[in-house]
């Protein structure tokens, strides 16, 4: 095989890669902060998508140039998820704090499944799916085998970009620190003074912003999204960050690339390229047998 | 000669940085009733903890009659006779007492399944014999309490809840019993109870030996036979109560000076 | 209560469920479903305020066995009433199979808390061995080849025992959702197992009855699902006497322990990963068998019939009903299953309103329908 075909699987599952990652650091964050696992996540992002559609077909009426529109998409699909992804929080995460890790696990799940089902039933003509707008540049360069397209380059640099403010917003600010406080330890926190409920529902706002971003970014990738993208995205997301380690944003990054690179690994080893899946998930449950809390984090030992 | 029966050399635990147990050199003997001290985090339940298979030692070793237990895994050392309470109680509160009594007699079922699933009748009569000891058991701590054998320990107050973790330990008859602050939120008359209740099952089985964690500094007084001192993970004093509590290092450790 | 005026309360029960889930099944048109679905919780209201469901429940405590063989009865009159009825006998075999795998999911999270999020998969298991061995083995016996369907399921299932014992909570939940995603997309794509189109699957044929063929006239004739919904029945009964006997015996305590607290079970001897082991092993053997018998009756199984989401469904049948609770697991299927089929209106946003439902009770009545109550180990007395 030549080094344009490795370049190319290598370009494309970055951006893959850095997708999966995007969705593994929104998991890694719920974690952190509160121990569970909000698994609508995934269609939450699918949900993004829609609502960014939906505005582009809105500002497409009014004749909005591509760059602004692809602004007031991002922007407002982003706060829109943050809030939903708060207001979940509110509603149906924090009151089920005190019961079972399984409980928070299902009513998640079957939240996700409303939003899915939502989506299939009253967006118009939800159940095919729908094309995106090409709203990036559609530039590409070839060298030999790679042909390298620009949007692609965006992508990835606005994910890179997504990924280091996050870790950024995390490290330096004041809600950051506080972030951290809960998710190093919720009583110490509260007695420093930290409110609790706020910094937890901005850390889900803060999740679901980055899910949303990368349901757009899928969108403007494939140039097609439908209602049921969330649940694999989901799944892949909630597995990269379980393998890398839940709790640790590197964990997240890593796992996303290594599940990115372990699909296109499948794809290329298999003559039938569809058993990339069924090759990156056995690995995941082989990795997690070996190293059963992630890659990365390592959590102490319970407290007797 | 009285006989060591359980022994710690230079036990170390540490998390991370901190070492909970720093070179902790141990002795039980046959039939004593041991009071362990020491102010908050000295590490007096990590030492439990390390004794039970729950920690694993960085360094050092256990040995049981002579024997190197030493990272030998929780269910094992149930099997040798050893047992606790949690100093956080670790009932299944959804569970009847009953239940909970019947989980710490695990050494005596028997778990077949032709036992179990199809020969109802023996499992009705082994049935029988556990709320019989059960019963028995509670009566000797609270007669009020072995009313509620077949109550959810949800429903029981804390005190009583603390009397069924002990009842838990004991219904195995084990060797060595270890006691982590068994009458914390006790008043002084329950307390009393309680400790009686362990002296008389002292004088029922000579051999048993007791660990207990206690911060009541009269009660260690009265019950115990001999005291370790614990602060910072390293023993600093070792002896009968009226000697050990006259030492200026215990005072300090307790004062909280240096 | 004397023995009698016990036996006829129960039976008085038995018959109530009868007349109403004849209904259910029997009735076509949504507003006679409708007037149901409103006299069901009434009477159940007025039932509960004379206090005859404690009095029933007191009754089904004291005799057991009584209740169980009652109700399998009803459910046989239950088959006979509906034996013309083809898609009726069809719901009612589903119900059967999926409180079967439910009652197998019971036994894995209920009693021992091993998440299992891909129940499916291990019915879909049963089911596809079930296709395969029925083509090849043309002289086993079917009933050994059901049985061999659930070995194959705990077998399979067995490959996940390692990620499972060395992993908690969320760790091991990824498990069994990656192992669910990961059988339907190999089934997808293997041209052996019939790839998207699946297989096609022979009819049972039990002592030398061919179940293809009509209900025999002699035993008052009716549709082929009969000898299913027969077999399916006696499937349930025998996975719920297991299940209750687990339950009531040491093997069920020590699971509950292990699920309860490990780190305690483990300091009194309890060997965790036994019974944790045991339980998902059991639990898949379930499913298998289930999945077996539903391949048989259908004829034909494809991927498509074993997605994440049906896994879920059956999570959601044993959180209905109340975790761990064997016989909470029947009503809960029962209403999962049928009442989106008998609304034609409902049909179309059955996923969305059967989330809606569940997010409710996991906010809102969290121990389900019918909470499990405290471990009975005999009739009558103790506990
Ligand atoms: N699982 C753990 N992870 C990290 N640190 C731990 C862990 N368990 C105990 N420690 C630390 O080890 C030290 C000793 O704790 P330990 O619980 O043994 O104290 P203790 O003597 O029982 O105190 P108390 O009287 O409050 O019960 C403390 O500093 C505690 O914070
Ligand atoms: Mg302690």
């Amino acid at each position: 095989m030549d080094l344009g075909f490795i370049a190319q699987y290598f370009v494309n599952g970055l951006v893959q890669g850095i997708t999966y990652a995007l969705v593994a650091v929104g998991f890694t964050l719920f974690f952190g902060v509160l121990d569970v696992i909000k698994f609508s996540h995934g269609d939450v992002l699918m949900l993004g998508a829609f609502t960014a559609l939906a505005l582009f077909l809105g500002l497409d009426q009014l004749a909005s140039p591509a760059w602004l529109s692809l602004i007031i998409m991002l922007c407002i699909g982003i706060l829109a998820m943050g809030l939903l992804g708060a207001l979940l929080c509110k509603f149906l995460v924090l009151p089920l704090k005190e019961s079972p890790p399984l409980n928070t696990l299902l009513i998640t799940l079957m939240f996700g499944s409303v939003i899915r089902e939502s989506v299939r039933l009253f967006f118009p003509n939800g159940s095919n799916p729908k094309p995106f707008p090409a709203l990036l540049p559609e530039a590409s360069i070839n060298w030999g085998n790679l042909n390298l397209r620009l949007d692609s380059v965006i992508l990835i640099s606005t994910g890179a970009l997504a990924i280091v403010v996050t870790h950024l917003i995390i490290q330096k600010t004041r809600i950051g620190l506080a972030i951290r406080a809960v998710a190093q330890d919720e009583e110490t926190a509260r007695l420093m003074g930290i409110d609790f409920k706020k910094t937890v529902l901005a850390t889900f706002a803060l999740g679901s912003g980055l899910a949303a971003l990368s349901g757009i970014s899928t969108g403007l990738y494939y140039q097609e999204i439908n209602f049921s993208m969330g649940l694999m995205l989901g799944v892949i997301g909630f597995s990269a960050a379980v393998v890398g380690g839940l709790g640790s944003i590197y964990g997240a990054i890593v796992g996303g690339l290594l599940f990115a690179f372990l699909q296109t690994l499948g794809a290329i080893w298999f003559s039938v390229p569809a058993y990339k899946d069924v090759f990156a998930f056995a690995v995941i449950i082989i990795l997690m047998a070996w190293r059963p809390t992630g890659l990365l984090a390592d959590r102490s030992a319970e407290r007797v | 000669m009285r006989q060591t029966v359980l022994q710690t050399k230079e036990l170390t635990v540490s998390f991370g940085g901190l070492k909970a147990l720093n070179g902790l050199d141990f002795q039980l003997y046959e039939g004593e009733f041991l009071g362990l001290i020491g102010p908050n985090g000295s590490g007096k339940t990590t030492f439990f903890n390390a004794l039970t298979g729950i920690y694993r030692p960085a360094a050092g070793s256990v040995l049981l009659h002579g024997n190197d237990i030493t990272g030998a895994p929780p269910t094992k050392i149930y099997a040798y006779g050893i047992t606790r309470t949690f100093q956080r109680l670790r009932l299944a509160t959804s569970l009847s007492v009953l239940d909970n009594l019947i989980i710490g007699n695990q050494r005596n079922l028997n778990l077949g399944l032709w036992h179990n699933i199809f020969n109802r009748k023996s499992f009705k009569r082994r049935l029988q014999e556990q709320i019989q000891i059960a019963e028995e058991l509670l009566s000797r701590f609270s007669r009020d309490l072995a009313v509620h054998l077949f109550k959810p320990v949800s429903s029981l107050s804390m005190i009583d809840r603390r009397r069924v973790e002990v009842c838990r330990a004991l219904i195995s008859e084990p060797k060595i019993l270890l006691l982590d602050e068994p009458s914390a939120g006790m008043t002084p008359d329950e307390t009393r109870a309680l400790m009686d209740e362990l002296q008389d099952w002292r004088a029922q089985y000579p051999t048993l030996s007791i660990i207990l964690i206690e911060h009541e500094m009269e009660l260690i007084n009265k019950v115990s036979d001999r005291c370790v001192v614990l602060n910072y993970g390293e023993k600093i004093a070792e002896g009968r109560y009226s000697e050990v509590s006259n030492e200026p290092g215990v005072r300090a450790a307790y004062l909280g000076e240096d | 209560m004397s023995e009698l005026k016990t036996k006829l309360v129960l039976l008085l029960g038995v018959a109530l469920s009868v007349v109403v889930l004849y209904g259910f099944l029997y009735l076509e048109r949504e507003w006679e479903i409708g007037v149901l679905l409103v006299m069901v919780p009434l009477g159940v209201y007025f039932l509960k305020r004379a206090n005859a469901l404690t009095y029933y429940q007191h009754a089904a405590r004291e005799m057991p066995r009584f209740t169980w063989i009652s109700f399998a009865l009803g459910v046989v009159v239950l088959i006979m009433l509906l034996r013309h009825e083809d898609f009726a006998l069809l719901m009612l075999t589903t119900v059967l199979l999926y409180a079967t795998v439910s009652l197998g999911l019971t036994i894995q999270f209920g009693f021992a808390g091993v998440v299992n999020f891909a129940a499916i998969a291990f019915f879909g298991i049963g089911a596809y061995s079930m296709a395969i061995l029925n083509q090849h083995f043309l002289h086993i016996p079917d009933l050994l080849i059901i049985f061999f369907s659930g070995a194959i399921s705990a077998l399979l299932g067995a490959l996940l025992i390692l990620p499972i014992l060395r992993t908690r909570g969320h760790y091991a939940a990824l498990i069994t959702i990656a192992f669910g995603i990961l059988f339907r997309t190999f089934l997808e794509v293997n041209d052996v197992l019939g790839g998207p189109q699946g297989l096609r699957v022979s009819g049972l044929e039990i002592f030398g009855w061919d179940f293809g063929n009509s209900f025999p006239n002699e035993l008052g004739g009716g549709s082929f699902y009969v000898a299913y919904a027969i077999v399916a029945l006696v499937l349930l009964a025998t996975v719920y006497l297991i299940t209750r006997l687990i339950e009531a015996s040491w093997l069920g305590l020590n699971m509950d322990s292990v699920r309860l607290d490990e780190v305690a079970s483990a300091s009194f001897g309890i060997n965790g990963p036994r019974w944790k082991i045991t339980a998902f092993m059991l639990g898949n053997c379930f499913a298998g068998f289930a999945g077996a018998v539903y391949a048989a009756m259908y004829g034909f199984i494809a991927p498509a019939s074993f997605n994440l989401s049906d896994s879920l469904l059956l999570v959601s049948i044993v959180l209905l009903g109340g975790i761990g609770n064997p016989v909470a697991v029947i009503p809960a299927a029962f209403l999962i299953v049928v009442l989106p089929e008998k609304f034609q209106v409902i049909q179309e946003y059955r996923l969305l309103l059967f989330g809606i439902v569940v997010i409710l009770i996991l906010r809102f009545r969290p121990s389900g329908l019918m909470p499990r109550g405290l471990r009975q180990y005999f009739a009558g007395r103790f506990g």
